[in-house]
């Protein structure tokens, strides 16, 4: 029974991760936005949901209103940094991370610093959780899909693949990168949203630098730009470690033994194979 | 000026100093290898560590040590992971990533082998004082390091060969490589020296304040900061950059809430990227 | 008109690459800029487009002041373009690259590519074609999005001869259709035998514009070739 209680656990955070990976996809493998502020979006999602379900209001409201607002914060994210070049992009959007989680330790009278926010409703029993995660996890991948076959998904690669042949084809790239960034944000706010319902509890650790990178790493080993990528990369690095606790690793260890794990087959995968696994895109 | 104030420049100055020593390592590897290495701020932190490994022996040996041992690791990063990924025609974003997984990498072997707990160097700090400011030997030490090393940099990129080969690369690396600069050469001695220079920002704090796993990430992003603010494009900006840094830290703590003294860096950082990217002192970068 | 360019000016650092120049374009005519290296044409180019924002002077594109207009505005306004170095989107396919410029069936793509002698399929991926195809790919899509003037960036550049005399070919029948083009050129041969009116540039200045013949017995025209 405990074993199926951790199948179901780790399928919960696959489905939780693999919807972070597909939309750090649509932002980083289809529009080639170097966003290091995926996670704060995610922490965003997950702070909004966890005050307002605190403060009592039903999680039919409080997670769109998760998702609404953390795409409006990619989006004024989105707008002075679209015109900012691949690793200074990076840079900005680190900065912003960092920013969004000092704000999360410091302003105390909202967010109880460091202490976190404890109890927040969980809705329903784990595999109710497992079913509409995994329910969400499908639906946004069939948007992405969908939006990588259409024209949209067209504009935003070409963006990626030479943004000012782009432009001089009428496309406001502009425009195209606010959505993808707005859409992408949302997801990850989504996200965030379910992961603070399940764990019930959380704390600016959630805006992890590790945990950026480990997303990378899915996205990057997956493929970019293939969706089906992202969920087979998730999969890969978030099960990867798991293993470890089983062969008597201390547990003081762990933490530190999945980082190396995971920042290393990102390094071997970018020295190795930089089109990871389903990918179709050369990064150079 | 009251005693609070004076106190207060003083610290804003004595904060510049630590980072200038980040920023100028940061920045004279940016300069000559043009993309963004983000592993500096582990290698900052491992040199800090390895100094605490190797005190016991007394500071005539912890001292080179460590500074040697934290100098060949950056140079073996660049080794391991950077030049295979130059060799196979990385861009220089796909190298920022590649330097953010090197740096969770290094992090996780720091913790592994030292631990999480927070560690401090017991050693005499008599303090004196400064008029109506005060200021401990360790601070100047650091102020005093800060100075003779920048001092130090800017002959060495001015009067050697071995300087004019890294402002010829910095400049343009295809014209350079036509007179016979060897660019893989000159890159590994930008990590020594760099990585170098980042062991003794890492001991300098380690003395100054305590030794954390995290250390070496908040100091590299200030390291940025000042290098970027400054003009990432010169080594006198990196320094002016993280002298205005460490002044407007300090003196913000005044008015917010100390928490937010990390984020006074970030703030500056994205306004700076977002409406002078090449800093003060920068010339606009051309685009290609 | 199709195209006036009044007095433009356009200086980086203190140097100008562009000083007060000044020519036009008549519909339907092939129009082409020569100058010796460094005189400014891809410049003029990317101020026409709206890539840089010129420091003084204007650009009126059939009676409407598109000085200042963002690049995709002016691609809007009909003015459409290849660049020196052919910039195509390497991950996508030949047919996803066309489509960026119009939603078109396969058909009409198929008979475009035919027409500009392109030797491949729709489905291969743009990155994998030889630099060549992928001129032909640019110039291709450049003519499928809605345009009433081309601007072509050195488009013999880098490619063979026979290439190259296909290039004539397409660019007259272009012409032939109605389209008006500008275009940058080295290969004399090629500009010679092809345009309408040529403008020569130097340092920036419209040294002299006229007809081939004109332009090629003018002293001045001469004397920067040759003199220098």
């Amino acid at each position: 029974m405990a074993l199926l209680g951790y199948f179901t656990h780790l399928g919960i955070l696959v489905c939780i991760y693999a919807i972070l990976a597909v939309s750090l996809n649509l932002a980083l493998g289809f529009t080639g936005l170097l966003n290091l502020g995926h996670i704060a979006f995610f922490g965003i999602g997950a702070y909004v949901a966890a005050l307002l379900g605190l403060a009592g209001l039903s999680p039919w409201i409080d997670i769109p209103l998760a998702v609404v607002i953390a795409a409006l914060v990619g989006v004024i994210l989105a707008i002075p940094t679209a015109r900012l070049k691949g690793d200074y992009l990076a840079l900005a959007t680190l900065g912003f991370t960092f920013i969004i989680s000092s704000v999360a330790r410091n302003w105390t009278s909202l967010t109880r610093g460091a202490l976190g926010l404890p109890g927040i409703p969980r809705l329903g029993s784990i595999s109710v959780v497992l079913a509409f995660v995994a329910g969400f996890a499908l639906l946004c991948f069939l948007v992405v899909v969908w939006i990588s076959r259409s024209s949209l998904g067209r504009k935003l690669q070409a963006i990626r693949d030479d943004e000012l042949a782009a432009q001089v084809l009428g496309t406001n790239t502009f425009l195209y990168k606010l959505i993808a960034m707005g859409i992408s944000a949302a997801m990850a706010g989504l996200a965030g949203a379910w992961y603070a319902h399940y764990i019930s509890f959380i704390d600016p650790s959630i805006f992890s630098i590790p945990d950026l990178i480990l997303l990378i790493a899915m996205v990057v080993v997956g493929g970019l730009a293939s969706v089906r990528g992202a969920f087979i990369g998730t999969v890969i690095i978030l099960l990867l470690p798991e293993p470890l606790r089983f062969i008597g690793f201390p547990p003081t260890l762990i933490g530190p033994a999945r980082e190396m794990l995971f920042a290393l087959v990102l390094l071997l995968i970018l020295l190795f194979r930089p089109r990871g696994i389903l990918g179709k895109v050369d990064i150079s | 000026m009251s005693s609070i104030a004076a106190q207060l420049i003083l610290n804003g100055v004595i904060a510049g100093a630590i980072y200038t020593l980040v920023a100028s390592g940061f920045s004279l590897i940016y300069n000559v290898t043009k993309f963004m290495h983000f592993a500096h701020g582990a290698i900052l932190a491992i040199g800090a560590y390895l100094f605490y490994a190797f005190f016991g022996l007394g500071w005539a040996v912890a001292l080179p040590v460590s500074i040697i041992l934290t100098s060949i690791l950056g140079a073996l990063t660049n080794f391991l992971v950077y030049r295979p990924l130059r060799k196979r025609k990385a861009s220089s974003a796909v190298l920022l990533i590649s330097s953010l997984a090197a740096m969770i990498f290094l992090n996780a072997t720091l913790l592994a082998f030292w631990g999480a707990d927070v560690k401090t160097l017991p050693h005499a700090n008599p303090i004196f004082d400064v008029g109506i400011a005060s200021i401990t030997a360790t601070q100047i030490a650091i102020v005093a390091v800060a100075l003779l090393l920048l001092l130090g940099l800017t002959l060495l990129m001015k009067k050697t060969r071995l300087g004019k080969a890294m402002r010829a690369l910095a400049d343009n690396k295809d014209v350079a490589q036509t007179v016979g600069i060897n660019p893989e050469r000159i890159y590994t001695v930008a990590f020594l020296i760099g990585s170098a220079l980042a062991a003794v920002a890492g001991i300098l704090i380690g003395l100054e304040q305590n030794l954390n796993p995290v250390m070496g990430i908040q100091l590299v992003i200030n390291g940025f900061a000042g290098a970027v603010i400054g003009g990432m494009t010169s080594v006198p900006g990196a320094i002016l950059g993280s002298l205005l840094l460490g002044l407007v830290e300090n003196i913000g703590i005044w008015w917010l809430p100390s928490g937010y003294k990390g984020a006074i860096a970030f703030a500056l950082l994205f306004l700076f990227l977002l409406f002078r990217p090449q800093g003060i002192l920068g010339k606009k970068q051309r685009e290609a | 008109m199709m195209l006036d360019v009044r007095g433009m000016s356009k200086h980086f650092g203190g140097i100008y690459a562009v000083k007060d120049c000044t020519f036009s374009v008549k519909e339907g005519t092939i129009t082409s800029i020569i100058g010796p290296n460094g005189a400014g044409k891809t410049t003029l180019f990317n101020l026409i487009n709206g890539i840089l924002v010129p420091d003084a002077g204007a650009i009126v594109f059939q009676d409407q002041v598109i000085t200042g207009l963002k690049p995709f505005e002016i691609a809007r306004a009909g003015i459409s373009r290849t660049f020196q170095l052919a910039k195509v989107f390497k991950n996508l396919t030949v047919r996803d690259n066309l489509l960026l410029a119009k939603q078109a069936t396969d058909t009409e793509l198929q008979e475009t590519l035919k027409k500009m002698h392109y030797a491949r399929d729709l489905d291969a991926k743009a990155g994998d074609l030889s630099y060549g195809q992928q001129r032909l790919v640019e110039l291709a899509r450049a003519t499928l999005l809605p345009h009433k003037l081309l601007l072509l960036d050195e488009p013999t550049a880098g490619v063979n001869p026979a290439v190259r005399k296909e290039l004539a070919t397409i660019l007259r029948d272009l012409k032939k259709q109605g389209n008006t083009i500008l275009l940058i050129e080295h290969d004399m041969d090629f500009v010679m035998g092809i345009s309408d009116e040529i403008v020569v540039l130097n340092e920036g200045t419209v040294l002299a514009q006229g007809s081939p013949e004109a332009v090629q017995k003018n002293p001045r025209v001469l004397e920067a070739y040759l003199g220098k």
